[in-house]
């Protein structure tokens, strides 16, 4: 086991002018179970791939533990990686695809089966010892791809999406499977999804990647209260915060003509920056329906669509002076409200953020302004 | 509408069917008939003989030198090219040392590949004459590089002297094949997912290991296929044999192959044609063939691997 260093990794492929992945700084520390997400091709598969060494760098380094492994080639470099589709050999069986590593470094027969052996065990994968990838379901190879990995006892677990490939209901078990596995194991993850429920309930900490380019890493919980920029808010969270350049007004900043109290260092850092405006991130949740004389006030939205999930309902809302040429689809805040007692179509609601729960954002820069 | 099925499936397979027997299974009787014959094949002169041409056969030593050397093509020519055609296919396309890329080709592959496949695109014939000068003695390319690197070529040529004639033929053979077979299992490395190979790198498979326990075992179909293919080649193998060495009873039969020897026992000028001997010969190969095709069938059969 061992902690894992990006040391500012860079990699360019041949022929493109951007970096898919530019100068990733990011510790991980031993035992910890790091998620790495983005959007599609932003660079998350690519990091892990170069740190398996399947992928060169072009400059910086990666260092697992005090090895500097940037030019080792992987085998070298004790990790074991769970591809997003197994990558299993179609033609040996279970237990010969979990034991060919430590066939290959030359292991003895019984320490190979008793190994084998355990990790079977732990992976409910006895019955299946025999059979071939393609004697096998879906949940299963993905098992196998897992044994695979946790025979060889290696310092890093690399995982590429290993999830993608389950159906829903499957995906939500594997998931807790693999978190729970990972604490009793103790070994240092490095895991790739896009799905951003992953993400929140497994790692200790994420690191959200976007155009090759780190936005932020840090826990779950505060990737979510406290986003470093707009990318951040709007990529985590479902629905995405609602994110609203507003015009600053005397103590705060206008929305649909109310003003919303926004804190004075926030607005001297935005003035600092030279902007009249910032942006105003709020999350569906933080919002509350209030009656129209309230005080402090709410602002005004029309009801345009109702989504009542059972256990929320969320309206997609309008503002006054809502521009008609975004169409239909064009909706300006997201709201969660009671799913017990839904507003209706078209209905006025009066909004208001509950205090604390907005964050403030550079219309220049897209940054965090401080609160 | 079953009674109309059949009209119509059988309007279908009548026309190729009735070729088929005509112009294929019709001659194999009809050799079949002449090897109990002692016909020459020109006059009208013709008389039963029973089994006379296969004894005849049996203890005919040049029958027997020829199907020794159809022995040794049939082992030395699939194993050669399919060695070569494995090594060349795997290098093009996954054996390549690129600097923390796993399973690319060596640099320059297209290169590679597109002129491992030229010579299959010429034809035998041009082949053989293009190798018999290569070959000649006076003035070749092939016996100057040998004397330059210190081998003395035999004075009577490659093709001259009975110890190099079988293998210098053997060796145009493997040229011409190769490239095709290099395709052919490119081809089947493609099927291959890039991320088996990947995986078998992080397990600490170097390229022997990945090759001998990754690659081939996923391409033995392809193998298998090969096997067939060039296994019909050797027994063949009439055109580079009457074009590089027209006359094998010159160098003791060394280049001698069982279709030539039948072809030279018919249609040769040099001799009296032996219709009814070069039939049996005929029936004999045929024979031969089938248990080959037969037992090739048998030994290569394995288990298939399904990929993905």
């Amino acid at each position: 086991m061992a902690a894992v260093r990006y040391e500012a990794a860079t990699r360019r492929y041949p022929g493109s002018e951007r970096a898919a992945v530019d100068a990733l700084d990011l510790e991980i520390e031993d035992g910890e179970f790091l998620v790495l997400i983005g959007p599609s091709g932003c660079g998350k598969s690519t990091s892990l791939r170069m740190l398996a060494g399947l992928e060169p760098l072009d400059e910086g380094a990666i260092r697992i533990g005090d090895r500097d492994v940037t030019n080792l080639p992987p085998k070298q470099r004790d990790i074991a990686m769970v591809f997003q589709n197994y990558a299993l050999y179609p033609h040996m069986t279970v237990a010969e695809n979990m034991g060919f590593a430590l066939k290959i470094a030359g292991k003895p027969k019984s320490e190979i089966k008793q190994r084998v052996a355990e990790a079977a065990k732990l992976l409910d994968l006895e019955p299946y010892l025999d059979r071939k990838p393609k004697a096998l379901s879906g949940g299963q190879r993905q098992r196998v791809a897992m044994g695979r990995a946790i025979v060889r006892e290696p310092q890093v677990f690399l995982m590429d999406e290993p999830l993608s490939n389950l159906d829903a209901k499957l995906r939500v078990s594997t998931r807790t499977q693999i978190a729970a596995l990972q604490r009793r194991l103790g070994t240092t993850t490095v895991y790739v999804t896009h799905d951003q429920v992953e993400a929140m309930t497994m790692g200790d900490r994420v690191a959200l990647l976007k155009d090759g380019v780190l936005q932020q890493c840090d826990t779950p919980r505060a990737l979510y209260d406290k986003p470093a920029n707009t990318f951040v808010a709007g990529f985590i969270g479902s629905p995405a915060m609602n994110l609203h350049t507003a015009k600053i007004t005397d103590g705060g900043v206008s929305i649909a003509g109310v003003t919303i109290p926004v804190s004075r260092t926030t607005l001297d850092a935005a003035a600092a920056e030279g902007a009249d405006s910032i942006v105003l991130g709020f999350r569906p949740e933080s919002l509350e329906i209030v009656s129209a004389d309230t005080q402090p006030p709410g602002f005004p939205a029309t009801v345009q669509v109702v989504e009542e999930l059972g256990s929320d309902a969320f309206c997609y809302t309008t503002l006054p002076g809502h521009d008609a040429a975004e169409g239909a689809g064009g909706v300006d805040v997201i709201a969660r409200v009671d799913p017990r007692t839904p507003p209706r179509k078209g209905e006025t609601l009066y909004l208001r953020i509950r205090p604390e729960e907005a964050h403030a954002f550079s219309t220049v820069t897209g940054n965090r302004l401080p609160s | 509408m079953r009674h109309g099925k059949y009209r119509f499936i059988v309007s279908f397979l009548a026309v190729p069917l009735g070729l088929y027997v005509l112009f294929v299974v019709s001659p194999n009787v009809q050799a079949l008939i002449y090897s109990f014959t002692d016909w020459s094949g020109y006059s009208d002169e013709i008389n039963f003989v029973g089994l006379d041409n296969y004894a005849r056969l049996l203890a005919d030593e040049t029958f027997w030198i020829a199907l020794r050397n159809n022995a040794v093509l049939l082992v030395v020519l699939p194993v050669v090219t399919i060695a070569l055609g494995l090594l060349f296919a795997y290098l093009i396309n996954v054996g390549g040392a690129r600097r923390g890329v796993v399973a690319t080709g060596l640099r320059g592959s297209k290169f590679y590949s597109a002129v491992f496949f030229f010579p299959y695109l010429l034809s035998v014939a041009i082949i053989a004459i293009l190798w018999r000068q290569a070959y000649s003695p006076r003035g070749g390319p092939v016996p100057k590089t040998m004397a330059a690197v210190g081998v003395d070529p035999p004075t009577d040529g490659l093709l001259g002297s009975p110890e190099t004639a079988l293998w210098a033929v053997i060796g145009v053979a493997v040229w011409h094949a190769v490239g095709f077979y290099v395709v052919l299992f490119t081809a089947g490395l493609a099927a291959i997912p890039r991320d088996v190979f990947e995986a078998a790198a992080l397990d600490g498979a170097n390229r022997f290991t990945v090759f001998f326990r990754i690659t081939l075992p996923l391409l033995w179909d392809n193998v298998q296929v090969a096997f067939v293919y060039l296994g019909i080649i050797a027994l063949d193998f009439f055109a580079i044999v009457n074009i590089m060495t027209p006359h094998p009873e010159a160098i003791s039969n060394s280049t001698e192959v069982v279709a030539h020897y039948l072809y030279t026992r018919a249609f040769s000028g040099d001799i009296n044609p032996q219709y009814g001997y070069a039939s049996a010969i005929g029936v004999a190969l045929f024979f031969l063939t089938l248990t080959l095709a037969a037992v090739m069938f048998r030994v290569t059969r394995r288990e298939q691997v399904e990929l993905g």
